[in-house]
């Protein structure tokens, strides 16, 4: 300190007379000169450091380059001029204060790669000042100006290994500065990513997370985990290399989930039974990020531990709601695990032990309890009731689950199959449709829990009906079975709607005089209903909004059913839907644009797609549609795209905050409550056939449904195929009948012939009969003439003894000869 | 994501001038594929392959950095150089101007890389060649590669990314000299001391449960 003032003294002059700062730095450059002595030069760095608070243009214009010179020369021989150098030049480019001049001190640094250089050689350095200073001078570097220390730190000679050296470094502060300059330094540079990958990131990122106590430790491990992180995301090439190092399985470790289990063995409880606080949430959090992204990603070999685990996380354990949305959103979208077969037990909290007891459940099937976990909610739908967006916003992941499940055809028509009475076997009631067919009681206030459960059931059977005509058409043939008592324990159902149904057995359904009503019956019936109960004017607002939210969710479940389905749409219109869709549009108020816009577009689906006879038919319905006017109707059916709910809705978002209540602040957004109106899915079919709807709302009902112009690819695609199939196949039976038909006739040709051949045999009988007649006649006249023969040569004999002359015959001729 | 065990990792780097086919060795190497047109590399990719070596009865797991040709890359790829226990230096035969080149390469290897480092110079494309036809298109006569590998103390082949000749042959003969290496205490076997090769011994237990079977890559 003595030298310090000392310096200042002969600074400030013989005269005592105040100088300029300038004038100040001026000074102090000369001493920074490698010509003074090494102290000399420590103090004016020092002094500078001392004056760059203050003065901090003045520094910066006149002092950099000589800093550097200090830099470059002293500050790996004397880490204290280093420390001081290190930290004058970090004040000097901070931003916080004097914005321009940190960015220009930083460009000024940064102009060429000699100063990066540097910083990465003194890395090296162990002590811990210089190591320290350095890093913290780095860090604010990069946050100036990353893209340009980037480029200079990959041609760097030692520069990645110095950054991993650090990150290895024991003393807690410098590795955690470490941290904050990797996470930095990797920012959107793959190039740099992938060296550190090389130089061994994975390993001591790894180390530190499993040092601090794995997912137990510190905001350390969540920082380690997050750089892992973006170590991995966006390449590639990482991805594959991490794959290889063995690490991937102690991500699975680090969650007590056991890497190498058989699937017949039920998932351990040390892992899905834990003990949760914000930061293990957070690290956890981070785990199944990394989890997500393994398995997401293409050419993965999909391993079924790391699927089965996020599963188990989800379905069967008590992490809380947030992570086990994100192990539901880190499922991959083509979704490959058998999850129909695969068998894991829930756990419910015991009642009053504040989450320290659990029951472990039945084991129920993956599927079962991932449509349980969005009909429900968690633990059977104990805290449905506060519908906090957490809650809502997992039931929705889970529902994105089913509907990636479900993609494939089959596994649609395997289900719903289920869902079909068979002749013979007795139908189980699923939850599904139990939740669906929930009659709404309008004498009390309408149940949020039900209405929740009711919706999110209609956003999974709508999941199983678009796009596929095989089971929309099933679909129609669903009678709900009552809810008996056996199962109303498992799964969460309203008192007042089971009551009066639970006790009918099977047989006395069979005697009953009126045959069980299908699906698309009940649910014309609970809309009409709740179409009623809506339209009463004591509603409070809340009540109101509970009663819409249903009706949305009828609606939006029907249009998708009945599009493309005329039999849908004749069951519907045969259960009076043509009345009840068209009652609210009569009486709706300005402001309201969500029902009757829906009504609308359901009413112009049933016109477009009544294809079948019936007694409603397009011609009976025109009329009415006229005289409400086509142009009004289409206007109040578009303007549904112009409400917020609809609006909101993305491929990521469904859950909305429940906006009526006044948000504080103080809470998580997961922990307020939320609302859900529309899922994606509708929002894209909404938005891909409004246009179709709206065009065949104002064509006559003699012409054709307009929508065969608006036909998917897809469905072009299969008429095309189909019509292969059916040119080739009538190709083929043309072949065959000819060959028929040339079978045929030879078979007639043999029938002739054989004809023919007994008529031959018949003649040639009777010509042979002939010939022997012939033959012994013949030999009667031989025998005739030898007689003749005989008389006529006595005759002779006694002509010439009478001595007449006679013929000499050929005979005698001969006898004479001899 | 692997559950086969392996006696050593072997890290490799691929080097050599632009377009002389060393992503194509790569992809045949781990894909057993050919790359017909590939863009070219960016900075490094990654790959990977299990290689038996039966007369010492080890696995070798080889972990490949296939590194850009391209000179703006260069810079990048040479830190890829020190951590590596092997290195192929590619060719083309039938580009003269790639073999000439060849030498600035391994300039740049023996500057940055570990003295120990195995180097195995491969004359890549043969299936080019055809010295019966009046097609032939060599301009690197295979004698004159030879000497100057001999010179140089490298390992020698060449091969076709093509049709798949020699490739495997190049990655075995550089792994069995590495091998020879640790065999004859080129690098202390207790502590191996080449970044580039790994043993796998079931350290690091803490983090990996199944270390008994699978070896943890760990640097011991």
């Amino acid at each position: 300190m003595e030298f310090l003032s000392q310096t200042y003294v002969a600074l400030r002059g013989p005269t005592g007379a105040p100088q300029t700062a300038a004038e100040i730095v001026g000074k102090l450059i000369d001493r920074l000169s490698p010509a003074t002595l090494l102290a000399d030069r420590r103090a004016a760095v020092l002094a500078l450091k001392g004056l760059s608070r203050d003065h901090k243009q003045d520094v910066g214009e006149r002092a950099l380059p000589g800093l550097l010179q200090v830099l470059y020369n002293d500050a790996e021989v004397d880490p204290d001029i280093g420390k001081a150098t290190l930290e004058t030049l970090t004040m000097l480019c901070d931003v916080e204060e004097e914005r321009d001049l940190g960015f220009k001190n930083t460009d000024a640094i940064l102009e060429n790669e000699q100063a990066l250089h540097a910083l990465m050689a003194l890395l090296a350095d162990n002590n811990f000042y210089t190591r320290f200073a350095t890093l913290q001078f780095l860090s604010i570097l990069l946050q100036n100006r990353r893209q340009r220390v980037q480029s200079y730190f990959l041609t760097a000679p030692s520069g990645s290994r110095s950054i991993i050296a650090v990150l290895e470094d024991k003393r807690e502060i410098i590795r955690n500065e470490a941290i904050a300059v990797v996470k930095s330094l990797i920012t959107q540079s793959a190039d740099i990513q992938k060296v550190l990958a090389f130089e061994g990131a994975f390993e001591k990122l790894f180390n530190m997370v499993t040092q601090e106590g794995g997912v137990d430790g510190g905001a350390v491990t969540e920082e380690a985990l997050i750089c892992l992180d973006s170590f991995l995301r966006f390449n590639s090439s990482n991805q594959t290399y991490f794959r290889e190092t063995g690490l991937p399985s102690s991500l699975l470790s680090l969650l007590l989930f056991p890497p190498n289990m058989s699937m017949q063995e039920l998932g351990p409880q040390e892992f899905a039974l834990q003990f949760w606080d914000d930061q293990k949430l957070a690290n956890a959090s981070a785990v199944v990020g990394i989890i997500g992204l393994l398995v997401g990603s293409k050419g993965a070999q999909e391993q079924p531990a790391y699927i089965r685990c996020l599963i188990e996380m989800a379905l069967a354990s008590n992490a809380p709601t947030v992570l086990k949305t994100k192990a539901l959103t880190s499922l991959p979208s083509n979704l490959n695990f058998p999850m129909s077969d695969f068998i894991l037990t829930p756990y419910m909290p015991v009642p009053e032990t504040n989450g320290e007891e659990w029951d472990r459940l039945e084991a129920a099937t993956a599927l079962d309890a991932l449509v349980e976990l969005a009909l429900h909610g968690e633990y059977n739908g104990m805290d449905a009731h506060k519908r906090l967006s957490g809650g809502l916003m997992m039931r929705a992941a889970a529902v994105s689950v089913f509907e990636n499940f479900v993609r494939k055809e089959e596994r649609k028509q395997a289900f719903i199959q289920r869902l079909v009475p068979h002749v013979g076997s007795e139908l189980l009631p699923n939850p599904l449709i139990q939740s669906l067919v929930m009659i709404p009681n309008s004498d009390t206030p309408l149940d949020p829990v039900m209405v929740a459960s009711t919706h999110f059931a209609s956003l999974l059977f709508s999941h199983l009906l678009r796009n596929s005509p095989r089971c929309k058409s099933l679909a129609r043939s669903i009678k709900p079975q009552p809810a008996t008592g056996s199962d109303t324990g498992n799964f969460f159902v309203p008192a007042d709607t089971t009551a009066p149904q639970a006790p009918i057995p099977a047989e006395t359904l069979a005697e009953d005089d009126e045959p069980p009503q299908t699906l698309c019956q009940i649910m014309t019936e609970n809309l009409s209903l709740s179409l009623l109960a809506r339209s009463r004017a004591n509603n409070s607002d809340r009540e109101a909004r509970e009663w819409d939210r249903l009706i949305v969710a009828y609606l939006c479940l029907l249009s998708q059913w009945l599009w493309e389905e005329p039999g849908a749409v004749r069951d519907f219109l045969d259960a009076g839907g043509l009345g009840i869709l068209v009652e609210p549009v009569n009486y709706a108020s300005e402001g309201d644009l969500v029902v009757p816009g829906l009504c609308l577009f359901l009413l112009g689906i049933c016109y477009e797609f009544n294809r079948e006879p019936g007694e409603i038919t397009r011609n009976t319905t025109y009329p009415i549609l006229n005289r409400l006017g086509v142009d009004t109707l289409i206007g109040r059916m578009s303007r549904l795209r112009e409400d917020e709910r609809f609006k909101a809705v993305s491929p990521e978002i469904s859950v909305l905050p429940f906006n009526t209540t006044p948000v504080s602040h103080l809470q998580k957004p997961e922990e307020q409550e939320g609302e859900i109106w529309f899922d994606w899915a509708f929002v894209d079919f909404w938005k891909s056939t409004y246009y179709t709807v709206q065009r065949g709302l104002s064509t006559e009902p003699d012409q054709l449904a307009s929508a065969s112009s608006g036909q998917t690819t897809e469905l072009t695609m299969l008429v095309s195929s189909l019509r292969e199939v059916i040119r080739t196949q009538s190709g083929e039976i043309e072949s065959l009948n000819a060959q028929l038909k040339q079978t045929l006739s030879s078979n007639d040709q043999l029938a002739t012939l054989q004809k023919d051949i007994a008529k031959l045999t018949i003649e040639l009988q009777e010509s042979e009969e002939k010939r022997k007649e012939t033959d012994r006649e013949h030999e009667d006249l031989l025998v005739l003439v030898d007689e003749l023969s005989g008389k006529h040569a006595q005759d002779k004999a006694r002509m010439r003894e009478a001595g007449l002359d006679v013929s000499e015959d050929e005979g005698e001729d001969g006898d004479d000869d001899e | 994501m692997a559950g086969i065990s392996w006696n050593y990792v072997f890290k490799f780097i691929i080097t050599g001038d632009a377009a002389v086919g060393k992503s194509s060795l790569l992809v045949r190497l781990t894909d057993q594929r050919f790359l017909a047109n590939p863009d070219p590399t960016l900075g490094v990719e990654f790959g990977s392959k299990l290689l038996t070596i039966p007369e010492e009865n080890k696995v070798i797991k080889l972990q490949c950095w296939d590194t850009a040709g391209t000179e703006s890359f260069r810079s990048i790829t040479r830190s890829y150089y020190r951590g590596a226990a092997g290195c192929l230096l590619v060719y083309d035969v039938t580009s003269r101007k790639s073999f000439v080149n060849a030498r600035s390469w391994l300039a740049d290897v023996r500057e940055h890389a570990d003295p120990h480092l195995t180097c195995i110079l491969v004359g890549n494309k043969v299936d080019l060649c055809d010295s019966e036809s009046s097609s032939d298109r060599r301009q690197v006569p295979m004698e004159e590669a030879e000497l100057f590998a001999k010179e140089e103390g490298l390992l020698f082949v060449e091969s076709s990314a093509k049709s798949g000749e020699n490739v495997e042959k190049a990655f075995e003969d550089a792994a069995r000299d590495i091998l020879s290496k640790i065999r004859r205490g080129v690098f202390d076997d207790d502590r191996v001391s080449s970044p580039g090769v790994k043993l796998s011994k079931p350290s690091n237990v803490a983090l990996d449960p199944g270390a008994g079977s699978k070896p943890s890559c760990c640097n011991s």
